[in-house]
């Protein structure tokens, strides 16, 4: 007769804090949660902009206010770490690239679209202050 | 084999045990090992079965990180013993487990039998798009033809990436990383044929879908098949299909 008993070990329910690459993942999703709330603060203020003036005028206020700029400086740090993270990501998504026969390195692919990311936005900063000017 | 009795410097091993006759449920057992330089916790564990405790149960075949069988968790990371050297570890007892997520048999040994229906499942086989005869030659391929998935028949099916994954432990009827990363390979060849046939096998939340991108997978894979490419392409592949079933020639 077969002994076999097989025991089922529960699995770690705070795994997603392990220490190493766990803790990296929940942060990294986590971080996306700041991507929404700035385009919920976008939203915010287009909905005030088409309410009227008065509701611009509140809108811009806010922005002004020491709790949004503190806001802000924390929302640009979780919008930053998750552009480089999801980089980082990228080459796990697609399908591999294959130039001249090779493989391109998971490397050079991050590499290549982080520094793309950080020209698109310096590009849209040079624009909005010279708009803005 | 190193003398234990004789010994000049020991390494302590944590082994969790399971006897499935006698235990209820697996607890710790502790064993002094004579040390050396060159020693593997593989060969630990046959010092441990060879002198001290015979009854010690584990799996291991080619000694070389070559046939997959020797996964086990060394000091709580998915790791193969042979090629997982007590030097290279940090002092102190090395905590020897049997692999995560997975039922255990007894001592370090797993059930892999889901694993290997799972396996079964993805049709692992070249279905070529148009049959050849002998006659008419070999199937030719480039060498780019055969980089876009080479990577991916390097898997050795030692379930590493399947111990790393929070998601199949969540879920144990999560097709996982090693069985996508075998339809890669086949899905991802020149030849193949059978790409649509595999994509139905891994719709829905058992199938691809329970990944969330993790990628320990594939960070914890000792021949670098990186499974987390594997599923996350099919993930994409799952949505198009999703998409444009309704307007396949060959749509049901």
């Amino acid at each position: 007769m077969s002994e076999s008993r097989p025991y089922r070990r529960p699995i770690d329910p705070k795994w997603w804090w392990a220490p190493g690459p766990y803790r990296a993942y929940t942060l990294r999703e986590l971080s996306g949660v700041a991507v929404a709330l700035y385009g919920a603060v976008l939203f915010a203020g287009l909905i005030c902009l088409v309410s009227g003036p008065m509701a611009w005028d509140s809108f811009l206020g806010f922005l002004r206010s020491p709790v949004s700029i503190v806001l802000h400086l924390v929302l640009l740090a979780g919008v930053v770490y998750h552009v480089k993270t999801w980089f980082e990501t990228l080459p796990k998504t697609m399908p591999k690239m294959i130039v001249n026969g090779k493989q391109v390195p998971a490397t050079e692919i991050t590499r290549k679209a982080q520094m793309v990311a950080a020209g698109c936005s310096l590009v849209l900063v040079v624009i909005a202050a010279w708009a803005f000017r | 084999m190193p003398d234990v009795a004789l010994a000049a410097k020991t390494v302590q091993l944590k082994v969790l045990r399971y006897r499935p006759g006698q235990d209820a449920e697996p607890s710790y057992g502790t064993f002094e090992v004579p040390y050396t330089d060159d020693m593997s916790v593989l060969q630990a564990l046959q010092t441990i079965k060879d002198e001290l405790d015979s009854s010690l149960s584990f799996r291991w075949s080619c000694r070389m990180a070559v046939c997959g069988s020797c996964g086990m968790m060394i000091n709580g990371t998915p790791k193969l013993a042979c090629n997982t050297f007590l030097r290279n570890l940090p002092k102190g007892p090395v905590t020897v487990e049997p692999l995560n997520n997975f039922p255990i048999e007894r001592d370090l040994v797993v059930s892999v039998g889901d694993f290997v229906k799972k396996i079964e499942s993805i049709y692992p086989y070249i279905i070529p798009k148009t049959p050849k005869t002998v006659e008419e030659g070999p199937y030719l391929q480039t060498p780019a033809q055969m980089a876009a998935y080479e990577s991916f028949s390097d898997c050795i099916n030692c379930m590493l990436c399947y111990a790393a994954c929070p998601q199949f432990g969540e879920n144990p009827a999560f097709i996982g990383p090693g069985a996508m990363a075998l339809l890669q390979r086949y899905n991802g060849d020149s030849r193949d044929g059978g790409q649509q046939k595999r994509l139905d096998t891994i719709h829905g939340e058992d199938g691809v879908w329970s990944c969330t991108a993790v990628g320990v997978c594939s960070e914890v894979c000792p021949k670098q098949v990186d499974p987390a490419n594997a599923i996350n392409q099919n993930k994409t592949n799952s949505a198009f299909d999703f998409f444009l079933r309704f307007v396949r020639k060959d749509a049901r």
